[in-house]
C-alpha cells in the first residue's frame, strides 16, 4: 500500500493522465485511476472534488456540463493546453524520482 | 435510493460561493454519489450497505466544504487568510477596544460613584471594567460568526475569537520570566502581584469572556450540523 504523502504528490498526476486519455466526469476519473493503479489509488469524494476544483482554477483542466441520452447531467473534465504543458515535466519529475529509487535500491542490494 | 441532493446541500451548508456556483458544486458532489451507489448496487451491495459506503466516501464535511470554498474561490490564499483571520480578529480588536474606550468617556463618572460607594478602587472596576467584561461574549461570538461565515478553519475561528487578548498576552509571557530574572538585580523591588493581577485582568479573564461568545456560538453551529445529519439520515 502507497502511503498518503506519496499518493498526495502522485494525485494530481494521475487525474492529468488520465483526463488526457479522454474527458471524463469526477466519478470516471475516480473508477479509471483506481483501474489503472489495480486499487493502490483510490480517491473518494472528498479528496477527488477539492483537487479537480483547485486544477480547474489552475487552467489545467476544464469543466462542463453535459446530458447524457438518458437525461443525466454530469460534469466532464478535459486537459486544457496548459494542462497538457503541466503533464510533461511532471511525468519527468517523478520519472527522475522512481529512477533515482531504483539506484538506491541497486546500492542497497550490492 | 437517497436523495443526494438533498443531504448533500444539507451538509454542504454554508458553503461561501455564489449562488449558482453552490448549486453546480451541490448537483456535481450529488451526481458523483449516485454513481458510487449505482456502482456499489451492480456489485451486489444491498441499498443501506452501499448508502453507508457513499456516506464513508466523506467523513468530514465541514473540512470538505473549507476544502471546495478555497480551491474554487477566484482570489489567492492570501484573500481568504484575510477573510478568515485578518478581518475577523482585527475587528473583534477594534470593537473590544472601542468599546472599553466608549465605556470610559461616556460611562458613568467614577468619581460620583466612588463618593456613594467609598471604595475608590472598587469603583472603577465596577462601573468600567466589568461592564465591559460583560459585553465581550458578544464581540468574541462575532469574530467567531465571521471567521466560520468565511469558511475558516478551527483554528482561525478560535484565533479570531481570542485575538484581542493575544497582545497583552505576548507582554506578560515577554515580561514574567524578565522580572523573574531582573527582579534580584534592580534597586528597587518589582512587585509581581499586581502583573499576576494584570494577566488575570487583561488576558484570562477578557480570553474567557470572548471564548465563551465564541464557542457557545460553535456549539450551536456544531448541533445545528448535528440536527440535520440525524434528519437527513
Amino acid at each position: 500500500m502507497i502511503g498518503t504523502g506519496i499518493k498526495r504528490g502522485t494525485a494530481e498526476l494521475a487525474v492529468l493522465s488520465v483526463l488526457e486519455d479522454s474527458p471524463l466526469h469526477g466519478y470516471e476519473v475516480a473508477r479509471r485511476i483506481e483501474q489503472q493503479t489495480k486499487g493502490a489509488l483510490r480517491f473518494t469524494l472528498a479528496a477527488l472534488y477539492p483537487m479537480l476544483y483547485r486544477m480547474e482554477q489552475r487552467r489545467w483542466i476544464r469543466g462542463s456540463w453535459e446530458t447524457s441520452d438518458a437525461g443525466r447531467r454530469r460534469r466532464r473534465y478535459r486537459l486544457t493546453p496548459a494542462g497538457k504543458k503541466m503533464l510533461s515535466p511532471l511525468r519527468q519529475e517523478w520519472s527522475e524520482l522512481f529512477q533515482a529509487l531504483r539506484r538506491l535500491k541497486k546500492v542497497a542490494h550490492a | 435510493m437517497p436523495d443526494w441532493q438533498t443531504l448533500v446541500r444539507r451538509r454542504l451548508d454554508g458553503l461561501a460561493l455564489e449562488p449558482h456556483e453552490r448549486a453546480q458544486v451541490i448537483e456535481e458532489l450529488a451526481a458523483h454519489l449516485d454513481d458510487t451507489f449505482e456502482g456499489l448496487r451492480r456489485r451486489g451491495l444491498t441499498v443501506e450497505d452501499a448508502a453507508q459506503r457513499c456516506l464513508g466516501e466523506v467523513k468530514d464535511w465541514r473540512d470538505l466544504r473549507r476544502k471546495i470554498q478555497t480551491a474554487r474561490t477566484k482570489e489567492n490564499i492570501m484573500t481568504n487568510r484575510v477573510k478568515q483571520f485578518w478581518l475577523p480578529s482585527l475587528l473583534t480588536l477594534l470593537l473590544s477596544m472601542g468599546l472599553l474606550a466608549l465605556i470610559q468617556i461616556f460611562g458613568p463618572n467614577p468619581w460620583m460613584v466612588a463618593r456613594h460607594s467609598g471604595g475608590s478602587l472598587v469603583a472603577p472596576v465596577t462601573v468600567v471594567y466589568i461592564p465591559w467584561l460583560l459585553a465581550l461574549p458578544l464581540i468574541g461570538a462575532m469574530g467567531a460568526y465571521l471567521s466560520n461565515r468565511a469558511g475558516g478553519s478551527q483554528r482561525a475561528v478560535f484565533s479570531s475569537i481570542v485575538f484581542p487578548v493575544l497582545p497583552y498576552l505576548v507582554f506578560f509571557l515577554a515580561v514574567l520570566p524578565m522580572i523573574a530574572i531582573l527582579n534580584d538585580r534592580v534597586a528597587h523591588n518589582i512587585m509581581l502581584a499586581p502583573l499576576f493581577v494584570g494577566l488575570f485582568a487583561w488576558v484570562l479573564a477578557p480570553g474567557g469572556a470572548l471564548l465563551a461568545g465564541g464557542l457557545l456560538l460553535q456549539l450551536f453551529y456544531a448541533r445545528r450540523l448535528t440536527s440535520r445529519r440525524v434528519v437527513s439520515n
